[in-house]
């Protein structure tokens, strides 16, 4: 397939086109300057620039669209919320739109696994539990673009698969960090979205079944945030900060 | 009396609810655009969070009847970033009680169903019905997290009642009459706290097609139509 990667320039971006990268034929778009090679196109430009993401959409089979936004917006504070929150709404309606009008068969987007952190410790959380997202924009904003995905998916012919991805981390860089619950390894993360391209959301699949969540983390012992439906994909994470957690009898993930 | 700011002042709707709720508010009316009939109106754009704090200070309670429909950009920008503007002003200001409002669109999805109650939204893609419910995600989550009692009324068509019997018409689901509105908005700005701190409500004054119920208006808010205007819509036998 051809597969356009958005937020291409991020470090979840380069991860994503680093595993795609031998299977499929890559067009990167992102905000941020990005590399220029000879084997893969590259858009420059705003999610928000309709004539800009209708040039990269234009001939693709699939988008990944990482949700990551460009390194270039405010660091912090208000200015920071606006450019989420726009992005992630109207910049992936924008986007949906464009692939749509485009014929694109499928997008994979990325979601949190935050927006269902504040749920106890002590309970299993599966796509079954009703997101309780924080008004914190990093997580709203994610949530938010998930909507827009869903809704999208009901009125159009398209399937999109988001992807609850847990904190993003380098298993080999968290040192003697505090064990988190949510820790996903990129290349894990990166293998999600992989998996999730194989997804079946062609136009004889009903609306309900092009539309789906999956939580995406570590196979970490007594698990708080079950993959095992990510496992229907094929999903198998390979990075699973084994010395940072203690076995537990019977609490595989 | 409550200090209440008004957050779409001069649109389509609260021009027609100003005089009955001025009786039990001190409304801060708020626009883009003059009050049709030259109220006081102080400007501000919802698109502007610096404008929306400044006109909150000093107020209870917010009600937002903002809106813009059909616009690919505006539409983001009112109807979704204003509604993070509003809730963050209350937080920044400790106001403790808005009042939002969004289409019956929201629920659009369901136009076949029939005894439609509190059902999860489906707004689809359009950029109105879309943009609002991604507002009202909005406030619910600020909501929950700072104990902002937060009513969320969807209503559609909105007018006087009939001056007298309408022939060779139904009414269409989810109208709600002035009067009507004026009551709901009264009930939402008093009520002290809703469950889990936010609540979307149907609201409308016509019964009897079995469509939309207001049983959770009824029961959370004790909103009652004032009449029933249905029997305006009555075939002569």
């Amino acid at each position: 397939m051809k597969v356009l990667i958005t937020g291409a320039a991020s470090r979840l971006g380069q991860a994503v086109a680093a595993e795609l990268a031998s299977q499929h034929a890559l067009r990167l778009m992102d905000e941020d300057p990005l590399a220029q090679t000879e084997e893969i196109e590259v858009v420059q430009g705003s999610l928000l620039e309709p004539e800009t993401v209708w040039q990269a959409v234009r001939g693709v089979d699939a988008v990944v669209h990482t949700g990551e936004p460009p390194a270039t917006i405010a660091a912090a504070g208000l200015a920071r919320e606006q450019a989420l929150l726009e992005r992630a709404t109207r910049g992936t309606h924008v986007l949906l739109s464009a692939a749509i009008e485009a014929g694109v068969g499928r997008v994979v987007y990325g979601s949190t696994l935050a927006v269902c952190a504040a749920y106890p410790d002590d309970v299993y959380i599966s796509e079954r539990w009703e997101p309780q997202p924080p008004v914190a924009m990093e997580t709203l904003s994610r949530y938010l673009g998930e909507l827009t995905c869903r809704e999208m998916t009901r009125e159009h012919h398209i399937g999109i698969t988001a992807l609850r991805l847990g904190e993003v981390v380098v298993e080999e860089e968290v040192g003697d960090a505090e064990p988190n619950l949510l820790w996903l390894d990129l290349r894990d993360a990166a293998q999600a979205f992989r998996c999730a391209l194989g997804r079946d959301t062609g136009r004889a699949v009903p609306w309900g079944k092009r539309w789906e969540v999956y939580h995406i983390g570590a196979a970490i012992p007594n698990a708080k945030y079950l993959i095992d439906h990510a496992r229907g994909l094929g999903y198998e994470p390979r990075h699973n900060f084994a010395g940072h957690w203690p076995a537990v009898a019977g609490g595989g993930a | 009396m409550k200090k209440v700011l008004l957050l779409g002042s001069s649109g389509l709707i609260a021009p027609n609810i100003i005089p009955a709720l001025g009786r039990y508010y001190d409304l801060r009316l708020a626009d883009l655009k003059p009050h049709p009939e030259g109220l006081p109106t102080q400007t501000v754009d919802i698109t502007d969070y610096d404008q929306v704090l400044e006109a909150a200070r000093g107020v209870e309670a917010i009600a937002n009847f903002t809106v813009n429909r059909p616009h690919p950009v505006l539409s983001f920008a009112v109807s979704t970033t204003g509604a993070f503007h509003v809730m963050k002003a209350a937080v920044e200001l400790g106001i403790k009680k808005v009042l939002h409002t969004g289409p019956e669109l929201i629920i659009h999805d369901y136009g076949h169903e029939f005894d439609i109650g509190e059902v999860p939204q489906r707004p689809g893609s359009g950029y109105y019905s879309l943009t609002k419910m991604l507002g009202m995600e909005i406030c619910r989550a600020y909501a929950r997290t700072y104990g902002i009692q937060t009513v969320c009324y969807q209503f559609n068509g909105l007018g006087p009642k009939p001056e007298g019997p309408v022939r060779a018409q139904d009414f269409p689901p989810f109208t709600i009459t002035w009067e009507d509105l004026v009551q709901a908005c009264r009930l939402a700005l008093d009520i002290e706290a809703v469950p889990d701190d936010y609540q979307a409500f149907n609201l409308h004054s016509y019964m009897g097609q079995g469509k939309y119920n207001i049983d959770k208006a009824r029961q959370l808010l004790g909103y009652e139509p004032s009449e029933p205007v249905e029997e305006y819509y009555r075939r002569p036998t």
